[in-house]
């Protein structure tokens, strides 16, 4: 494995129902090389979403470390992870989570706009615009750009939630589920989407899935059960 | 219109202060992430759902049109109230009450030295019975309770707006000391003794009837405020509906329907625009005081005197001695404040002092000093008015101490205000209780923002999460919600204190056209004694009021904001 740019040591996630404690995670220890297209493969409620939302800096780890390009993330203020989420780091999700009101192209550039203040934004604007459309069009969606998540097709939906996951060129691509709710070959297109990006630009993936298929895919996978990891291939 | 800044002493630190506020407002604007202003106005303009917050804004809206409209005509109320009682008096009173105070002339002089006091003169006032003789025989003689009010005239113009009331409008260059002088064409006419003239208020000599009186008005105003009023709404709708038919290709029926609220929109603007504002003459129902006495007519007024100790003057069998005058009348005034005008006789100083027994000489108890019972005072800067009411008891101190008066009388000095406080603070405090009881309607709008933003927090918090998974800050998510807040206040703003203040700038014309399309009366003359609907804006209770309801939005919506700033973005992403 080339140098690693994510690593999970000792990763424990408990989450609180009342007074019971319920633990997810089991002490994971993992690390995703840079380049690399990492899968995670386990049933219903292992904890692989769990484990790609500590991983991707969303949630914090009961105990446990994750370190990101070699700095200890959870040790840094939370500002510094909410700006690595933003250029850093790219999540596409099972259900889109799309914003409803914002068109496709807004949809894009809302990684931009979190980032931009109101007085810089007429300025930067045409240069983010340019860099949204040419994602958009690599990913076939540039005559659908006006368009609003509820007027496209499962798989344009996915695609724009790949477009605004990969707009501001992060350094690691999460994908959660990405084909979970497509048909067999929206869910084909989309992965052949995502390897082309892992293969041609390099961009490292973290995948979390129950289908084999989608797994095979990966340069690696690594199963987990009942929150602890059981082995790689 | 608008009130005299001297009654808004805070207006400019309120300007000034609220400019700062929208400065700081527009640099946090300008300095935060975009993404909130454009998902702000997504979420209040995008669609349907801007039903909800244009629905949340009307309350503000109404709050703030009722408080400007309703304080502004009440402070109307209370201005002209002031006006008018201000009017039949002068800046400061020295009240002696009935006892008197001799030595009137010198305390005037010396009182007309101090710096800052422009005149002074001296004021008998004593009670009495009036008994009018109305000149139509089929009237019964009147018998009703008054006021003496003896005046120097000359001087008593000077105190105040006493020669703007007077009613029968002698020329400009009439001189003022002949106000109270009787003509000698009249004393003759009449065959009777000579008679000192008399100025008796009219609703005093007066029967109040209700009369229709030509008044020119604006026409057409009201129609075209509604026509206005009635774009802006269609206007809205227009706008929802063509972005229905935006979103719905090939549904005729949207677009047929935005056509149509288009053109209504356009006509109600054009009725607005076209429709003629002219002048135009309205009968409307007044009161019009009838003066039972004419030009000479007498007035016979009794009074009884009393001493410099207080007792009543009587006769020597132990009666009390009235004294009776038979005046002619040579004027009548109105004020416009009520008290005044049904119960004030003006007449001569000389002629009241006689009457209330002030003269002087020997009395029961010895030699008496000629007395009066106020020393009115004209000074130039009302402001200063409390301090020169010390200046003037310090005069009065020094002058009983000189004259070595045994026994000084009570003085009371104060400024008019205070005078006539008891007046002045009812008409306040009745404003005041209402603008009090129309604010707790800011209470029901504040929790109706709270709940508002709290649903929206709630129904937006997958929008939540997806923001902070994307590195939105929690601050940021948050304060989006107080955003959303804010801007339903500045709307609801917006909307009523424009639409208060043109009612209140039509409402003259808006009042006659409600009159004559609902054919009611909304401010009966015959019952108020001002002749139109009084108003009197306050900037700085606008400024006020506008800036309360925004910090008030703004807060509410924190609780929304604060929900959405506390969600986890994995509790929000977790399910569809």
């Amino acid at each position: 494995m080339t140098e690693p740019i994510l690593e999970g040591r000792s990763l424990v996630k408990d989450y609180h129902m009342g007074a019971a404690r319920l633990r997810v995670l089991h002490g994971v220890d993992l690390a995703v090389g840079r380049g690399e297209f990492l899968c995670v493969l386990g049933p219903s409620g292992s904890g692989k979403s769990t484990l790609l939302h500590l991983l991707g800096l969303l949630d914090k780890p009961t105990a446990g470390r994750v370190r990101f390009e070699g700095t200890d993330a959870f040790g840094q203020p939370k500002r510094w992870r909410d700006r690595m989420r933003n250029q850093a780091i790219g999540f596409v999700f099972q259900f889109y989570h799309l914003m409803p009101d914002l068109s496709v192209l807004g949809n894009t550039l809302l990684p931009a706009m979190i980032q931009a203040p109101a007085v810089l934004w007429p300025m930067r604007r045409a240069g983010e615009r340019k860099r949204a459309m040419e994602v958009l069009e690599r990913l076939g969606l540039s005559d659908r750009v006006d368009h609003l998540p509820r007027e496209l097709s499962g798989g344009e939906r996915q695609r724009a939630a790949l477009a605004r996951a990969l707009v501001h060129r992060p350094r690691v691509l999460f994908a959660d589920e990405p084909t979970g709710n497509l048909d067999s070959a929206t869910g084909a297109e989309i992965m052949r989407v995502i390897e082309d990006l892992n293969r041609r630009d390099g961009l490292t993936v973290v995948m979390v899935t129950h289908d084999q298929r989608v797994a095979d895919r990966a340069d690696r996978v690594v199963r987990l059960r009942d929150g602890r990891l059981l082995h790689t291939s | 219109m608008f009130a005299d800044t001297g009654t808004s002493a805070w207006l400019w630190p309120a300007l000034v202060g609220g400019g700062l506020a929208a400065l700081a407002l527009l640099a946090l604007v300008l300095l935060t992430p975009v993404y909130k202003h454009i998902l702000c106005a997504k979420y209040l303009f995008g669609g349907w759902k801007a039903v909800v917050p244009m629905v949340s804004c009307l309350p503000a809206a109404l709050g703030v049109f009722l408080l400007i409209l309703v304080f502004a005509i009440m402070d109307g109320f209370a201005e002209e109230t002031r006006k008018m009682t201000r009017g039949t008096l002068s800046d400061i009173i020295v009240d002696a009450h009935m006892e008197g105070l001799p030595y009137y002339d010198e305390l005037c002089r010396r009182v007309e030295a101090i710096e800052g006091v422009e005149a002074a003169t001296p004021i008998i006032e004593t009670y009495a019975v009036a008994r009018i003789k109305p000149r139509f025989g089929f009237v019964k003689p009147l018998v009703r309770p008054c006021r003496i009010i003896g005046i120097r005239p000359a001087e008593k113009v000077r105190m105040g707006r006493f020669r703007e009331y007077l009613k029968r409008q002698r020329p400009e260059a009439y001189p003022s000391a002949d106000l109270l002088r009787v003509p000698e064409r009249i004393s003759e006419a009449s065959g009777e003794p000579p008679r000192p003239g008399g100025i008796p208020g009219i609703g005093l000599i007066g029967a109040p009837m209700a009369a229709a009186e030509p008044e020119t008005v604006e026409a057409g105003v009201g129609r075209r405020v509604a026509a206005a009023a009635g774009a802006v709404v269609m206007l809205i709708v227009t706008l929802f509906v063509w972005r229905a038919a935006r979103r719905r290709p090939g549904h005729v029926g949207w677009i047929v329907g935005a056509v149509a609220c288009g053109a209504a929109c356009l006509a109600l603007a054009a009725t607005a625009v076209l429709t003629p504002v002219h002048e135009t003459e309205v009968e409307r129902d007044q009161v019009i005081d009838v003066p039972l006495l004419g030009y000479g007519d007498t007035l016979v007024v009794s009074t009884i005197p009393i001493r410099a100790s207080g007792a009543i003057a009587t006769e020597p069998g132990g009666l009390p001695k009235v004294q009776s005058r038979a005046l002619a009348v040579v004027d009548y005034f109105k004020s416009g404040f009520w008290e005044a005008d049904s119960s004030n006789v003006y007449v001569d100083f000389d002629v009241a002092q006689q009457m209330a027994g002030m003269t002087g000489g020997e009395g029961e108890e010895g030699a008496e000093l000629a007395r009066t019972n106020q020393v009115h005072v004209r000074i130039t800067d009302p402001a200063r008015g409390k301090d020169l009411c010390q200046a003037v008891e310090k005069v009065w101190f020094d002058l009983v101490r000189e004259k070595g008066l045994a026994t000084a009388p009570r003085l009371t000095v104060s400024t008019w205000e205070e005078h006539q406080h008891m007046i002045l603070s009812v008409v306040d405090m009745q404003r005041n209780i209402v603008a009090l009881m129309l604010s707790a309607m800011f209470l029901g709008f504040g929790v109706l923002i709270a709940l508002i933003s709290y649903v929206m927090a709630y129904i937006k918090s997958r929008d939540v999460g997806i923001l902070k998974a994307l590195g939105a800050r929690d601050a940021g998510v948050g304060s989006l919600f107080l955003g959303y807040g804010f801007i339903i206040g500045l709307i609801g703003v917006a909307l009523g204190m424009t639409g208060s203040l043109l009612m209140l700038h039509y409402l003259d014309a808006i009042e006659i056209w409600v009159n004559e399309t609902l054919d009611v009366d909304v401010f009966p003359r015959t019952m108020y004694y001002f002749d139109n609907i009084p108003r009197n804006i306050s900037p700085a209770w606008c400024v006020a009021v506008g800036l309360a309801v925004l910090a008030l939005s703004t807060l509410a919506s924190a609780v929304g904001g604060l929900l959405a700033a506390l969600k986890q973005p994995v509790e929000a992403l977790r399910y569809e």
